[in-house]
């Protein structure tokens, strides 16, 4: 009984730190934008502002129950899928399923959302989501070809195992300095999931009108906010978890999840944006392959 | 005991009375035709129940192997009595005017008992020389233009068959001085040479003209559309099978273990990839028929060419499943004639008819329970069993035409209960004698499948009388004692 | 009398009370009655879902010598199940205003009850087959009898439920030429006989089994390269027909499957089979054709524009994963490839049915012509949207377990490539899945939609129950995997250690309970964050942004039409419709081939004939 109090209680506490972080990482990823355009940038709290900004406004234009559904779930989604990652001396419920389940549980809030810009009926939109999964179908094949990767090497697909075993050599022990080659490809496969430059193609302003965003205002846009800075979070600790050791404390966590996010960062303001179909090819070969040839090596 | 004679001399003597009894009676002429059949069905029935092992009978008291004898096991007791039955259910009770096919019929009876009866090969071709004649006069009986031009045909390539025949007879005379079946399997070790085996071939292809055997049936698929649908019945149910039992009997008796399966074997598959393919592309419903009685032909040859027990239970199987399919098929065609493609709303004129050709169609196809699947079955076995790449091809072929098959017939069915035009739906419509008799047919198949049990046994005791040669050799010799006793102890060890 | 006879004794009750019946105008209801009382039945037999003893029917005949028998055990208790359970919804859901309109429309509501009645009398007589040759009468009756509910709608069906049974018969005949062998080598049909010898059985023997039953089964399974049937086969057969068609029918091929290779020949054997010059054995060839049959189908299945024809394509995929799991045989794996048969069923019974809700109403099942329908027909929305998160394997719905076990299982058998073709057709189904219900609720709303209603009850019922099953055993996977285990036991087969909640395992557990909970809670705080934000205004559909355009009802704007144009201009080229060339090239062989052959009757004499053979076969003998 104890045990299901301490889960509970980590279950509660888990979203609300992962929220927190995550609005850092919004923060951070705009800063670096405005540096790398030579501005200054927003201040700390710009993020958590417009959040509550959002949610108060006036006008709130809803186009029917599906629309605010979705939000809930895109929101409720990460919100869950949170306690399904490791932070240091928090498990959540990270035993009760693995790696699998925290991949397919990951679709949940983007299937609420898929959902919720259906129901708007603008045709932007739609486009968008069809973009979106497209970019889904294209990086999560690398992405579930890493993942495999990691599970046969520590051979679990339980993420506090896999944390347990790399972090019983230091950084020899490490995913990225046994599997340098799953760590590239992962690498890719996070940057397109992020929906940033140059894989940005399910926003495009240009083209569809910010697609999935189009008929979004007030708090639907705040709860696409919210949805982003946990976006931001489950990414990098996903990936700091499957190669970076995890955290040992929350000072080295904190460090390797934010590292972590400055690669695609910098490299999502330097470059254009690709067309849906070549972004498919790219990511179905580059990635591809090097992580193929990276569970080649894991297997032997 | 020699009162089954009368099978054979009752209604050929109707047949040669019928234009004298006519001439005075019409009605008596009408219904001593089916009397003699009926009479003859119950002959063979109580010969059949009786019998409990192969008899031979020297008629005239003249011993084989200078009389005519008379071979009696279940398989001819089993056939003969089919022969009236078939005979009562395709009669031309509607035939008012004429005696003429009457007649033939009687004579096809006659016939056809002889044959089935006869145990020497001498008979054998006088009787069947008989059935041609009568079938030849059927194939013509309806007077239409098509249908003497395809009984033209028949006659020439029969009479081709028979003249073969009849050299292969005579070649095994020569090889061993006599006609007599026992005999000839007593010293059937004189014709497992060049020759013999020559002789046998010329006999399957000149009696295979008549059982539709692969390349010798270029008549079939032209005088099964052109004669009335129950002669088509007739000969494509019964007559094929017929000269089908003249092979086996010899096959049996005189050349088991030879190369003679061997060319069993290639010509019925190559029947049943012919048959079946013409089938598949025809556009006319009793064409479609008649390739179709080819290809099933083509299997009974396969079953048949299966040394052993296991090749005779699935032959006589195969043979009987087709005796009674194929008759109920082709009555169909009595109105459902002409184009596949035309036939829409023939279900909905003929509900009955339908639901009777889809249960005939699947009982071909093999489908389980109808008698159809377990012929196949005892096929698929004994191909299997026989086990050498020549077999196992033939049972890839097999396997593959039921596929076509399914396809063809399945593929009429439809069209069957599609839906037609006004006008045509009338003219679907089946008498209500044809279905009944069709019925019938049908009938005794759901008979078959309810009775499974006891027909396996006895179907199991058929066959393994009538492939056991020693059996066959010791029932005739039996009867004519004295004159070939000696020889006989001697040969019986090389026999066994 | 015992509990499998009066099973059967029911189940032939159905099928000839709906059969003489037809024309009564309450024959739907009787009949779903009759499926109810069969649905009591196979609870009775419960015991058997939990390892209970086997229950021998008390028929037995004696046929050519071969003694026949019928029995059922877990693992039929398990199908029987999903069976029964399938057509009692489709029953039930075919009785009321639907067979009204059914029947208006010039259909026969009566015959659908009684083609779905014989089909579920033939396929529990194949359930309950006691030795290979009832397996094999159960298979051929189950067969012809799904021909009957694929005619039932008459027209273009006929011709798509004749290309089936052309398959079917195919399939059938490499099974009774397989019966053939092992009726050679062992002498009788009896299971034991053939469970006896399987370990004498040299290389060749088991290759050339396998290969005879996996694909003679196979096709009815929808197998690469004997795929391209069902789909059609199964759409055109009418809404809750293919309801039933759809969730269980082609999982016989499983059946049979799991029984001869799993059970009897002991499918271990087939691991040790190395194929030359490759690096796979031969169980390996078997899994990637079952790999490739998931990924060529559900990429066609995204290219269909007819939503019924989408699900039948995503039904043929969904066997592959099964097959594969039963083909891993370790007790994830199996367990994976045994559950997903019961949730397949579930959601694909529900989605068929929320489809045929909607062609009920719009008489249509084009996606490019829907859209919007949410706001008219909420429940059949919450139905298929329950049912395509199951399709598409995403938590929380039971799809989401079974695609799991599968999962673990190849990563525990060390197997990448397949592990990721199974994730690359589940990617493909969320993409295409969402194509459907973003096409057909979501959008805009047609003029011509505007007065829909949601459907009667007699429908609203069995969809709405299937989506709770479907919610329930995701939520608590242990309930089926109970029946698994004793599915599993059945088939001699390692079981799988389970709770009520999912795995429990060192290497990576599954705990649905808690995930499930976590995860509405998530969405309970998410509902929170969302109402306390400020209060939102609905607006009507047309009212917004659209590019600029101000909207008119009469404009359509529903992005529906080549969904993934950017996937598609990449992908496009690369369907070939190899398969159909293969298909129609095989029909044009048989055509020449049909067409020589009857040259040679009609353009030559027949006595040609008759002296080139009499040459031949003298040559043949004496030259």
């Amino acid at each position: 009984m104890n045990e299901t109090f301490l889960t509970i209680t980590e279950v509660i506490m888990m979203p609300i730190v992962a929220f927190i972080i995550g609005l850092f990482m919004v923060l951070m990823m705009r800063k670096l934008a405005a540096r790398i355009q030579r501005r200054i940038g927003p201040g700390v709290f710009q993020p958590l502002y417009d959040i509550v900004k959002l949610y108060g406004k006036q006008t709130q234009i809803s186009h029917g129950l599906i629309h605010d559904i979705g939000i809930i779930m895109a929101v409720g989604g990460y919100v869950a899928a949170v306690t399904l990652l490791p932070v240091p001396g928090m498990n959540g419920i990270a035993d009760k399923g693995g790696i699998i389940t925290l991949t397919y549980l990951l679709m949940v809030p983007s299937l609420g959302l898929a959902l919720g810009v259906g129901q708007c009926a603008n045709p932007n939109g739609s486009i968008g989501i069809s973009r979106a999964l497209t970019s889904m179908l294209a990086y999560d094949i690398p992405f579930i070809i890493v993942i495999f990767g990691v599970a046969t090497h520590f051979s679990s697909t339980s993420l506090v195992s896999i944390i347990a075993a790399q972090q019983v050599g230091g950084f020899g022990t490490w995913g990225i300095s046994e599997m340098p080659l799953l760590a590239l490809a992962g690498l890719f496969a996070l940057h397109a999931s992020l929906g940033k430059h140059p894989f940005e193609i399910y926003v495009a302003p240009a083209e569809i009108a910010t697609g999935p965003m189009v008929e979004m205002g007030g708090k639907f846009l705040g709860g696409l906010f919210v949805m982003q800075s946990f976006q931001l979070y489950a990414a990098s600790v996903l990936y700091v978890s499957l190669f970076l050791g995890g955290g040992e404390n929350w000072v080295t966590f904190l460090l390797k999840c934010f590292a972590v996010l400055i690669i695609p960062f910098a490299i999502a303001y330097l470059f254009p944006r690709y067309r849906t179909e070549d972004l498919v090819r790219l990511m179905w070969k580059w990635p591809v392959m090097l992580a193929l040839l990276g569970i080649a090596f894991v297997m032997n | 005991m020699n009162s089954i004679a009368f099978n054979v001399a009752l209604p050929l003597l109707t047949a040669f009375l019928l234009p004298i009894i006519s001439s005075s009676s019409k009605p008596a002429a009408r219904f001593i035709g089916p009397f003699v059949l009926f009479a003859m069905l119950g002959f063979a029935l109580v010969y059949f129940n009786t019998l409990q092992h192969p008899v031979a009978i020297a008629l005239g008291g003249f011993l084989p192997p200078l009389g005519i004898s008379f071979h009696l096991d279940s398989l001819s007791l089993l056939m003969a009595s089919i022969i009236p039955l078939m005979m009562l259910l395709l009669w031309p009770y509607a035939n008012k005017q004429g005696y003429r096919e009457e007649s033939l019929l009687l004579l096809l009876a006659g016939g056809a008992s002889g044959l089935v009866l006869s145990g020497d090969l001498f008979n054998i071709y006088v009787f069947f020389e008989l059935i041609s004649v009568a079938s030849f006069g059927l194939a013509a009986a309806n007077r239409s233009a098509a249908a003497f031009a395809a009984t033209f045909r028949y006659l020439v390539i029969s009479g081709l068959g028979t003249v073969l025949a009849l050299t292969g007879i005579g070649l095994i005379y020569t090889q061993t001085g006599t006609l007599n079946l026992a005999h000839i399997g007593l010293l059937a070790s004189q014709l497992d040479n060049p020759i013999g085996l020559s002789a046998f071939a010329l006999i399957v292809i000149g009696i295979g003209v008549k059982a539709e055997i692969f390349p010798v049936n270029g008549w079939v698929p032209e005088v099964y559309s052109a004669a009335s649908p129950r002669i088509s019945a007739l000969l494509a149910g019964l007559i094929s099978k017929l000269a089908v039992l003249v092979i086996i009997r010899l096959l049996v008796v005189a050349y088991q273990g030879s190369d003679a399966y061997i060319i069993l074997l290639v010509l019925g598959i190559l029947g049943i990839i012919w048959g079946e393919l013409s089938a598949w592309r025809s556009k006319d419903l009793k064409r479609m028929f008649a390739y179709s009685s080819i290809g099933q032909l083509g299997m009974v040859l396969v079953a048949f060419s299966i040394p052993g027990d296991a090749g005779m239970v699935a032959g006589i199987a195969m043979m009987l499943h087709h005796l009674v399919v194929k008759p109920g098929l082709f009555m169909l065609t009595e109105k459902w004639n002409g184009p596949i493609s035309k036939l829409g709303g023939a279900a909905k004129s003929s509900p009955l008819a339908a639901i009777l050709f889809v249960f005939f169609a699947l009982s071909l196809i093999g489908v389980p329970p109808l008698p159809g699947f377990w012929a196949k079955l005892l096929l698929v076995i004994g191909l299997i069993q026989a086990s050498s790449p020549l077999y196992l091809t033939a049972l890839a072929v097999l396997l593959t035409a039921t596929v076509i098959e399914t396809h063809y017939l399945m593929k009429t069915a439809i069209k069957i209960y599609s839906k037609g035009k006004k006008k045509q739906v009338k003219k679907w419509q089946q008498t209500s004698f044809n279905l009944s008799v069709i019925s019938v047919f049908a009938l005794i198949m759901l008979a078959v499948v309810f009775t499974l049990t006891p027909l396996a046994n006895k179907l199991n005791h058929i066959a393994a009388e009538s492939s056991d040669r020693v059996l066959y050799i010791n029932t005739t010799l039996s009867a004519s004692q004295p004159p070939l006793s000696q020889p006989l102890s001697q040969q019986m060890g090389k026999v066994q | 009398m015992n509990t499998l006879d009066a099973l059967l004794l029911i189940s032939l009750l159905t099928a000839l009370a709906s059969g003489l019946g037809q024309g009564h105008r309450l024959i739907g209801w009787i009949t779903a009655l009759l499926f109810s009382l069969q649905f009591v039945a196979i609870m009775v037999m419960g015991s058997l879902g939990y390892g209970g003893a086997v229950v021998e029917a008390s028929i037995s005949l004696s046929i050519f010598g071969h003694p026949v028998s019928w029995r059922f055990d877990g693992l039929s208790w398990f199908f029987a199940l999903i069976t029964i359970g399938a057509a009692l919804a489709s029953s039930i859901f075919a009785a009321g205003s639907w067979a009204e309109d059914y029947r208006k429309h010039g259909g026969k509501p009566g015959l659908l009850q009684f083609a779905i009645a014989l089909n579920v009398f033939t396929m529990l007589l194949l359930l309950a087959s006691g030795d290979l040759l009832t397996l094999f009468i159960g298979w051929e009756l189950a067969s012809w009898s799904s021909l009957l509910l694929m005619m039932v709608a008459g027209g273009k069906a006929k011709n798509f439920a004749l290309r089936y049974i052309v398959y079917a018969t195919g399939g059938a005949m490499a099974v009774l030429a397989g019966l053939g062998i092992i009726f050679q080598l062992t002498g009788s049909f009896a299971y034991a006989d053939l469970a006896a010898i399987a370990p004498s059985l040299s290389t060749l023997q088991i290759v050339s089994l396998s290969i005879l039953f996996v694909f003679g089964f196979g096709i009815k399974l929808g197998l690469m390269p004997f795929h391209l049937w069902q789909a059609d086969a199964y759409a055109e057969t009418p809404g809750p027909g293919a309801a039933f068609l759809g969730a269980i029918s082609s999982r016989m091929a499983l059946f049979a499957i799991a029984v001869v290779l799993v059970q009897l020949i002991g499918l271990v054997k087939l691991i040790n089979i190395e194929i030359p010059f490759t690096f796979l054995s031969f169980r390996d060839l078997l899994l990637w054709v079952a790999a490739l049959t998931i990924i060529f189908t559900t990429f066609t299945a995204l290219r269909q524009n007819d939503a019924r024809r989408l699900l039948a394509w995503h039904g043929i995929g969904q066997g592959g994963y099964m097959l594969i799991g039963i083909l891993l045989l370790d007790p994830l794996g199996s367990a994976g490839g045994l559950m997903h048969i019961f949730n397949y069923a579930t959601y694909q019974a529900a989605l068929f049915l929320a489809v045929s809700a909607v062609i009920y109403r719009t008489k249509t099942a084009d996606l490019n012509q829907l859209g919007g329908l949410v706001t008219r027909m909420p429940l059949t929305f919450l139905v298929m949207l329950i049912g395509i998160i199951g399709l598409a394997g995403i938590p929380p719905m039971n799809g989401f377990v079974s695609k799991w076990l599968i999962y673990r299982s190849l990563i525990v058998e060390g197997m990448p490539l397949l592990f990721i073709a199974t994730v690359i057709g589940t990617l493909g189904t969320i993409l295409s899945v969402y194509k459907l219900i973003h096409n057909t609720f979501l959008g805009q709303l047609r003029l011509e939609h505007e007065q829909i209603r949601e459907v009667p009850w007699s429908m609203l019922l069995p969809m709405l129950v299937l989506s709770t099953v479907v919610f329930v055993t995701g939520f608590m996977p242990g309930l089926v995997l109970d029946w698994v285990v004793a599915a599993q036991a059945a088939l001699g087969i390692p079981q799988v250690a389970h709770h009520l909640g999912g795995i429990e395992s060192a290497h990576g557990s599954l705990d649905m309970i808690w995930i499930s909970g976590v995860l509405f809670s998530g969405f309970g705080i998410g509902a929170l964050l969302f109402y306390s934000g400020n209060k939102t205004k609905h607006v009507h559909q047309l009212d917004n942004y659209a590019g600029g355009h101000f909207l008119t009802a009469d404009t359509r704007y529903h992005y529906t039409n080549n969904f993934y144009a950017g996937l598609m201009h990449y992908i496009g080229s690369w369907y070939r419709n190899s398969f159909q060339w293969l298909e129609s090239s095989l029909v044009s062989v048989v055509s020449l081939l049909s067409g020589f052959t009857q040259i040679l009757f009609h353009s030559f004499h027949p006595a040609l004939f008759l002296l080139i053979t009499a040459t031949l076969s003298l040559y043949f003998f004496a030259g």
